[in-house]
């Protein structure tokens, strides 16, 4: 039993949810709908792995949703004004960096509270995105996005390879990189980063640059899957991505972060929201859930903690 | 290092202070707490710049502007607190910010870094898996990556602040023969320690500190435990503070009865009674705060009784505060004060149901005592109303202790009630403490300033590794008999 007490509570959570679910939710176990999570889940994954990151170095970012939001109005109305995807893809990265590099700058350079901080951009972006659009919808993006998200690879569609890849980025940068070790350092002991002569405060800066890069990465599934570009899409993703990462067993202390329990994270957020809606239930009703779902997790690995 | 001084805002921490490492040699350096010992090697390593003095390395002279600088010239510190990240394993720790480059741009070359890791282990005679993350080792073991990691980058000065501080005797033997070993290598070791023993074990050369200056440097061969502890104390004892002692104490308020606590306390008793005031003395470590904070019901404890006024303590500080104990605490900005209320408020933050029983808040009541109480202690402000962060630090503690006067207690307890606060607001302090036992309160004071001790207390006990060693009646208490107690002996 050694290597079940090694299982992540998030692990446990998922099966049982994964149970529940194919018992009550009448077509929730169909292969179509466990592919359909998977999409739903892409956008989220991209939002979470680099906020595995921030919260490994002791910080947050709120305001990866509102970003997110904005950057999908970006991108949609540069291509509602005829320009090519690749132009309209590169302003969502662009204005997603700079989010990233402000927020980090914030953070790092001038010692502010991570939380007020991006609380502060999330103000930003989010009324930039509504002044731009006057609060509705940007529609008319022309078929090139909608062609590139609908296709598929070996069966699998666009959003799901994109997620994977990601991941594969992720992963490689965090355990296979200096950069990973400094993500680790500056959490675990950033006075001991500082004396081995590393310039931590450039690669602290550097996770919330990442961060709001891969915002407006995100826009370029987001839009492509609702085929159109709305201001407040996004709105509240921060708080499923937050959530996805505590619950895959990311400490804020001591630079403790497992990128494979932010997957399980990711996916636990993505059934239950699915579960619940062919459950046709309401969808305030599902924020409810996750919240329960962050304390089941933690419950149950702090009581195994205690319990070995 | 020569002619070392250091000063800091209203304190000379070093006075011409010279250390010599020389390759080979374990170079001991002792010293009371606050004899500059740290000071010292936080210059040494370029965490503070000293005012005045000089660097040199094989005799030529050096500028050591700041860590990267002594460490290029070879000096690495092993500090208490171990600079190591917990999520990762012993190899990377050891090559932090020194990773060899693997062959895709920006990764690393594990194999490289392992097998380098491992033959640094190998040298030292560990022989944990480098793949260890830092978080599963011990103690000890940290400490043999933290010495590890200073290998690796060729110190050729090693300097270890009580390295045997936190691990049990058969590690001390393990660290033993490392240091020997390096010793061997070629590396000048400077060993901070308060264990007299290991002075005498493993020294090859002694520098004995007080009060910032250089005092002695001797062999080990050369002299005796004495000696050194008379060179530690060194100074005539000033006992200008008290006038009377307490002749005829009154009955026990506090009896502690064999404690052990989770914080590592072992078996501690003791007693204090009213009229009072009794010591606490020990080493930086020894467990003065730990037992204090168990004793007010702040810490938990595992075993033995803690009797106030007769009755039994369960372990709640609200509790010990209703029974009348009252904590005057280390850290007076951050434990005892609400630093931006005003002086009124802190005064009656204790004792708000004390003096309005029936719940009713009336503002001249409670100015009334508030005005009684500065009288009472003497606090020099401008207006009840100021706040406490403007007050000086001797007025910010008379506020606290007002706190608890205001509040009815009968016990107080002192941690390090003088530190950070000028000579004269010291006295005042103590006159305050001698008013207190006048008035029939019990006083329990912890200080790291043995001449404080000896010239307040009327009885003192000596805390070591989590223990209370020793006892000591007013004749008795002298800073050599403290010492000798508090240090480790042969």
């Amino acid at each position: 039993m050694a290597s079940l007490a090694r299982v992540p509570g998030v692990a446990f959570l998922l099966v049982a949810l994964g149970i529940v679910f194919s018992i009550f939710a009448h077509g929730f176990a169909t292969l179509s709908n466990l592919l359909n999570i998977g999409i739903q889940s892409s956008t989220l994954l991209l939002l979470a792995l680099p906020m595995t990151f921030i919260i490994m170095t002791e910080g947050l970012d709120l305001s990866m949703g509102a970003v997110l939001g904005l950057t999908g109005v970006i991108l949609a109305s540069v291509l509602v004004a005829g320009n090519s995807l690749i132009a309209a893809f590169g302003a969502a990265l662009g204005v997603g960096l700079a989010f990233g590099i402000a927020n980090g700058l914030f953070v790092v350079k001038l010692g502010l509270p991570p939380f007020v901080t991006t609380l502060g951009t999330l103000g930003i972006a989010q009324g930039m995105a509504l002044v731009l659009t006057g609060g509705e919808s940007v529609a008319g993006i022309g078929p090139a996005l909608p062609k590139l998200y609908a296709s598929k690879w070996a069966g699998i569609p666009f959003s799901i390879l994109v997620a994977l890849s990601m991941y594969a980025v992720f992963h490689f940068l965090l355990y296979y990189t200096r950069f990973g070790n400094y993500v680790f350092a500056i959490g675990g002991n950033r006075e001991a980063l500082v004396l081995a002569g590393v310039p931590a405060g450039v690669f602290h800066v550097s996770v919330y640059a990442l961060a709001g890069l891969m915002a407006g990465f995100a826009a370029l599934l987001l839009t492509g899957r609702m085929n159109s570009g709305h201001p407040t899409a996004a709105m509240g993703m921060e708080f499923d991505a937050i959530a996805a990462v505590i619950v895959g067993g990311t400490e804020r202390q001591r630079g403790n972060g497992w990128l494979p329990g932010t997957v399980l994270g990711v996916l636990a957020v993505g059934v239950l929201r699915n579960g619940l809606n062919v459950m046709a239930l309401p969808s305030s009703l599902q924020v409810a859930s996750i919240g329960l779902l962050l304390i089941a997790a933690l419950l149950i690995d702090s009581i195994r903690r205690i319990k070995p | 290092m020569r002619h070392i001084s250091k000063a800091f805002p209203g304190v000379q921490a070093l006075k011409d202070v010279s250390l010599t490492a020389y390759g080979s040699e374990v170079h001991m350096l002792v010293g009371q707490n606050g004899a500059g010992k740290s000071t010292l090697i936080k210059i040494l390593c370029g965490a503070y710049r000293p005012n005045q003095g000089e660097f040199l390395v094989h005799g030529k002279p050096v500028h050591i502007e700041s860590t990267r600088d002594a460490r290029r010239l070879g000096i690495a510190v092993i500090f208490q607190e171990f600079s190591l990240v917990p999520y990762l394993d012993i190899a990377q720790n050891i090559f932090l910010g020194r990773e060899f480059p693997g062959r895709v741009p920006c990764t690393i070359d594990r194999g490289r870094l392992h097998s380098e890791a491992r033959r640094i282990l190998d040298l030292l005679g560990m022989d944990a898996d480098t793949r260890t993350k830092a978080h599963r080792l011990g103690v000890a073991q940290q400490q043999m990556v933290e010495i590890a990691k200073a290998l690796s980058q060729d110190a050729r000065v090693l300097v270890m602040d009580e390295p045997t501080a936190a691990i049990s005797d058969r590690e001390i033997e393990t660290l033993f023969q490392i240091v020997r070993k390096l010793r061997g290598e070629g590396i000048a070791i400077i060993y901070i320690s308060h264990r007299m023993r290991e002075v005498f074990e493993i020294g090859d050369r002694i520098t004995v500190l007080r009060d910032g200056a250089n005092v002695a440097s001797l062999r080990p061969s050369e002299t005796t435990l004495d000696e050194l502890v008379r060179l530690m104390v060194g100074r005539e004892v000033d006992t200008t503070y008290r006038t009377r002692f307490c002749e005829q104490p009154g009955e026990t308020v506090l009896d502690v009865k064999a404690l052990d606590t989770k914080s590592g306390i072992r078996g501690a008793s003791l007693t204090v009674r009213s009229g009072e005031i009794v010591g606490l003395a020990g080493l930086v470590g020894a467990g003065r705060t730990e037992l204090v904070r168990a004793v007010f019901g702040a810490d938990t404890v595992i075993r033995g009784e803690i009797v106030l006024k007769g009755r039994n303590l369960n372990g709640s500080p609200a509790e010990a505060v209703t029974l009348g104990m009252g904590l005057v605490p280390e850290n007076r900005k951050t434990e005892g004060l609400a630093l931006m209320c005003s002086v009124h408020d802190n005064m009656l933050a204790a004792g708000l149901r004390q003096l309005f029983p029936h719940g009713w808040y009336t503002f001249t009541k409670a100015r009334k005592a508030v005005e009684g109480l500065i009288q009472r202690l003497r606090v020099v402000t401008t207006s009840a109303r100021r706040p406490a962060r403007l007050l000086s630090g001797g007025n910010q503690q008379k506020v606290v202790i007002g706190k608890w006067l205001n509040a009815g207690s009968k016990v107080f307890i002192f941690d390090e009630p003088t530190r950070g606060i000028d000579v004269g607001a010291k006295a005042e302090i103590y006159k305050v403490m001698e008013r207190l036992v006048a008035e029939g309160a019990a006083v329990l004071v912890i200080s790291s300033e043995l001449p404080e001790l000896v010239a307040v207390c009327d009885r003192a006990y000596v805390l070591r590794n989590k223990a209370v060693v020793g006892e000591l009646s007013r004749k008795d208490l002298t800073e050599e008999n403290i010492l000798r107690m508090a240090m480790q002996h042969g």
